[in-house]
Order: C-alpha cells, then structure tokens, then sequence
C-alpha cells in the first residue's frame, strides 16, 4: 500500500511538473514582446542501463531514471533590477535524491554597467557558476553529454555543489587588445536534508549534517577573437555531522577544497574541452572521535566533440579520478580498512563514446556509452557499499530525448 | 518619410545591424559588437539598455550574422545565452520568428538592436556603420 502510494506520489509530482512547463510554454510562446518577463524550461525523459554498479539503482537492468523538467523566469522589475527563479524536478535514482528543488531564486543588481565594464551583484538563492559546466549540469541540451564526468561533477554532490543561499558578485571587463576577462565571487551555504545525507553518507547515518559558509571564485579569460577560453576555480567549504545518541557515527567535521582549471576550444567543427581538478577532504571524527584523515585527490577529463553537420555531433570523452593521489591504486585504502573496502573504492576512469542529434532547434536525442573502472564516485560515498558495487569494471549506456522553450 | 540613417559609407556586410532610432549610435566595432550579442554591454553610449532580437540559431540570415559580421559560431551564443538564463545570471535575446517580425520589434522597442539582409526595403530605424 505504502509503496502504491509513494509511486502514485512521483507520478503526480512528473505529472504537475509537465503540467507547468506545458502552460508556461504556451505562455512564453504567447507573449514575445513582454521583454521584461521571460519564461524558459526544459522536459527530457531517458533510458539508462548499467551493468556492474550501483550508479542509478541496485539492480541491474534498464531503468527509466532519467528524468529532468525545469522552469525558470525572469522578470526586470526596474532598470538595474531583476528577479529570477528555477525550479526543477529530478529523478537520477542513486545518483541523487528524487524530486522537486529550487536551484536558484535571486535579486539581480546590475550595479555599474559601461561599455569596458559591468559588475553584478546577486543576492538570495544563488546557482554555481564557478566551474565549467556547473551552472548548465542539469539543463540537458545545454550540456555536453547525459552524463558529466563524475571526477568534477560527482552527482552525489549534486546538491551541494549546485549553490546556496547567500551572494555573489559577477565582474565583467573587455579589452580591446587582451580580450574578455570574468571574475567571480560568492559566498553562502546549501540546505542538506536527511535523503540527501542518506545519499551521501549512507542510510546508517541518523544524525544530521549542516553545511557551513562556503566561498567560491573564478576567473576566465577569452582572448580577443580566440576560439580558446581558460579558467580557474577555487572552492572552499566545511561540513559539520551531529550524531545522534544512537547512531552508528559520532561527531565530525568535513573540509572540502576544490581546484580547478579548464581550457575550451570552440572550432567550427572542433571542440575540445579539458577540466583539471585537485580536492581536498578533510574528515575529522565520524568514523571514530580520533579519526583523522586529509586527502588530496586529483583527476581530469579530455572531451572532443565534432559537429558532423548542423544536426549530427559525436562526442568522446575520458574522465579519470583519484580519491588520493598518494594512493591512485587504493591499496592503502584497502588495508585501512581491513580488506573491506577493495582497493578499487580508490579511483573512477570513464571512457565515453556518444552522440547527439538534433530533430529541430529545440528537440534533441542524446546517447552514449560508458567502459568504467573503479567505484571512487558511487554513493554513498562516505561508506562505500562493496556489497553491491563489487566490480572493478563496470558499464553503462543511455538515451535521452530532450525538449526545451 | 524614410528616415533610413546612413552615417559614412559602412564596410559591406551580407548582414546589416539595425537599431532603434533611440541608440543614438553612428557606427560600432565589431568587437563591440560581439560585446553586445555576448551580453557583456547592457547599455548604449546614452544609457538607453539593450534590448536583443535574434532569429533561431538554425536561421541562415542568423548563421551568416554570426559567422560574417560576429566572427562567432551560432552554437557559442546558444552557449553563452543558455548558461545566462538557466543559471539565472542574465536574460537571453528574444527569438522571434521571422525577419519581418524582428524588423518590427526593432522599430518599436527602445533601445533594441538586430539584423536583416536586406536594408533596401527598411525605414524608420538606424544603420550601423560596422568598424572593423
């Protein structure tokens, strides 16, 4: 009865959320020239099959998790003055917690603006920016792939990476000779609930976890005239666990850094992308009160895209991480844990092959193929689940037709 | 009255850039240009905000605006401009859905700015003389 009723509970959450993305997109197509309120979304349904882990579900077999509907709007209230909002629903299954978020709802204040400068300042619910696909990792047709590289875009951090409520502060500066250079900052902290602790640190964990202040910055370059563009990204955070009276972790604390750089090319045929990261954990307490352990992972990925014609782009990407870079096999991993934890709970390499192909300017099928090695990002990621995940080389693939407004 | 404002003789363009009279600008860079498509200038000389009215990316006048005149591929604006309004950093270009609608929304929107192919048949808006 209870799972009858959860289920009729996800339909009709899939169901309202069409339901407003078909009427706002009625709305949208109906008023153009409304310049200061604007209304976009996205619907996309997939398939996803994965063999030899527990990615998206337990079992292995076709699953139809693989679904994501947006709305967002926008509406310029005043000249410098402008509020916009997104709310999605997702279902990814393991991959992160099932239903309905608001990604971002903020006040923007276009504080200077000139012709060499502009400079923004947002504040309330704010979406990462930062990284390279993090402000477009859930919209489907303005992403690379189905999937993203799980190295930088573990989606187990899907929540917490994808902003917070706070500020941040955009500045944008031209120069005729040099080119465009962004520079961005902010500052806030995400909401964690207890699915999405269950996500991450497994269903063991009865306490709560509370995010502290993070700050993030970036910079970008785009050369005058350049098909190259170059970033950096720096991430700071903390996590706190309180633990319950019985509970099967203690107290503890979390730093989490995150570096990045990345390099674009955009050719008219060609593009290359690579994104190059080093994080630091941190874990203090929760396995045991003295538990201390500081990690430095490291890992990056190589993607190529060719536009075969305007409608046809294949795609082929290599993904690799590593959980500690003083450890790229995981056989102290291993020993640390007293064998339960295989050493190859210590990286994660993804080979990937895929397509997209356009029907029209705003309906897409995307597919691709994954050859995976290693489990260092399948949740819970705190307490590895060798149990089930208890392949070294596992494989995916997945469709998904994707419509947007 | 044809009010077609020509400032000195423009570089030939297979696609021009108009703007409403309300600009109150002669002539731009293509740099310049590229700011503005790229929604990093929200403002003319004057003040006077930007408003942008593009045809859909698979449009062949789009495609030739963006290559030839912007020296951009379509699919680095859907980029630019999808990043924009899904992140909630900034609002895209309208899209409309043809040259005799952006034409149109171009005379009676303040501020806005687009192109067409062919300047012959358009009055009552303003000719940029692009500088390369």
């Amino acid at each position: 009865m209870s799972t009858c009723l959860k289920l009729m509970n996800k339909l009709n959450c899939k169901l309202l959320c069409l339901l407003g993305v078909i009427t706002f997109n009625s709305l949208a197509q109906d008023d153009q020239s409304a310049e200061s309120f604007k209304i976009h979304g996205f619907v996309a349904q997939g398939v996803i099959d994965v063999d030899g882990s527990n990615f998206v579900n337990d079992e292995d077999g076709l699953s139809l998790e693989l679904t994501e509907i947006g709305l967002n709007t926008s509406y310029k209230f005043a000249d410098d003055f402008r509020f916009a909002a997104q709310a999605v629903y997702l279902n990814g299954g393991n991959r992160y917690n099932e239903g309905l978020r608001v990604d971002y709802f903020l006040m923007d204040w276009n504080a200077y603006s000139s012709d060499k400068w502009q400079a923004n300042l947002f504040i309330g619910r704010i979406k990462n920016t930062h990284w390279l696909h993090s402000s477009t990792r859930d919209i489907p047709f303005a992403r690379p792939s189905i999937l993203l590289p799980q190295g930088a875009y573990f989606d187990g951090f899907r929540d917490i990476a994808m902003g917070g409520d706070g500020a941040a502060l955009k500045l944008d500066y031209n120069h005729d000779e040099y080119g465009e250079f962004d520079f961005n900052f902010s500052r806030g902290k995400s909401t964690i609930n207890s699915d999405d602790a269950e996500v991450i640190l497994s269903d063991l964990a009865q306490g709560n976890i509370e995010h502290d202040l993070d700050s993030q910055v970036s910079v970008y370059w785009h050369p005058v005239f350049s098909q190259w563009k170059f970033g950096l990204t720096l991430l700071d955070s903390e996590f706190n666990y309180d633990g319950e009276t019985r509970d099967f972790f203690v107290d503890g604390r979390f730093v989490f850094q995150f570096y990045t750089v990345n390099a674009l090319y955009e050719g008219e045929e060609w593009e290359f992308t690579t994104e190059i990261l080093q994080t630091r954990f941190l874990t203090e307490g929760f396995y045991s009160p003295q538990f201390h352990q500081d990690n430095l992972g490291q890992g990056g990925s190589f993607q190529a895209r060719y536009k075969v014609d305007q409608k046809l782009t294949l795609i082929s990407r290599y993904d690799l991480f590593y959980a500690d870079k003083d450890d790229k096999k995981g056989y102290e991993l291993e020993k640390l844990s007293f064998g339960v934890v295989p050493s190859y709970f210590g990286y994660q390499h993804d080979a990937m092959l895929g397509f997209s192909y356009d029907f029209t300017h705003n309906l897409r099928v995307n597919a691709e193929y994954h050859w995976v090695e290693g489990a260092a990002r399948l949740n819970p990621i705190v307490l590895p689940n060798p149990l089930v995940n208890n392949q070294e080389r596992w494989e995916m693939w997945a469709v998904q037709l994707m419509y947007w407004f | 009255m044809v009010i077609v404002m020509l400032f000195g003789s423009p570089v030939t363009h297979a696609v021009d850039v108009i703007t409403n009279i309300s600009a109150d600008t002669a002539s731009i860079t293509t740099t310049q240009l590229r700011r503005i498509y790229s929604m990093r200038q929200v403002r003319w000389a004057n003040g006077v905000p930007i408003t942008i009215f593009v045809l859909s990316s698979t449009n062949t006048i789009h495609q030739k605006f963006c290559k030839e005149t912007l020296r951009l591929f379509p699919y680095q604006l859907d980029r630019i401009w999808n990043k924009l309004t899904f992140s909630g950093m900034g609002v895209a270009p309208t899209i409309v859905s043809s040259e005799k609608e952006l034409i149109q929304a171009v005379k009676s929107t303040t501020g806005a700015i687009g192109y067409i192919e062919n300047i012959d048949e358009v009055s009552d808006v303003n000719l940029l003389k692009i500088d390369e």
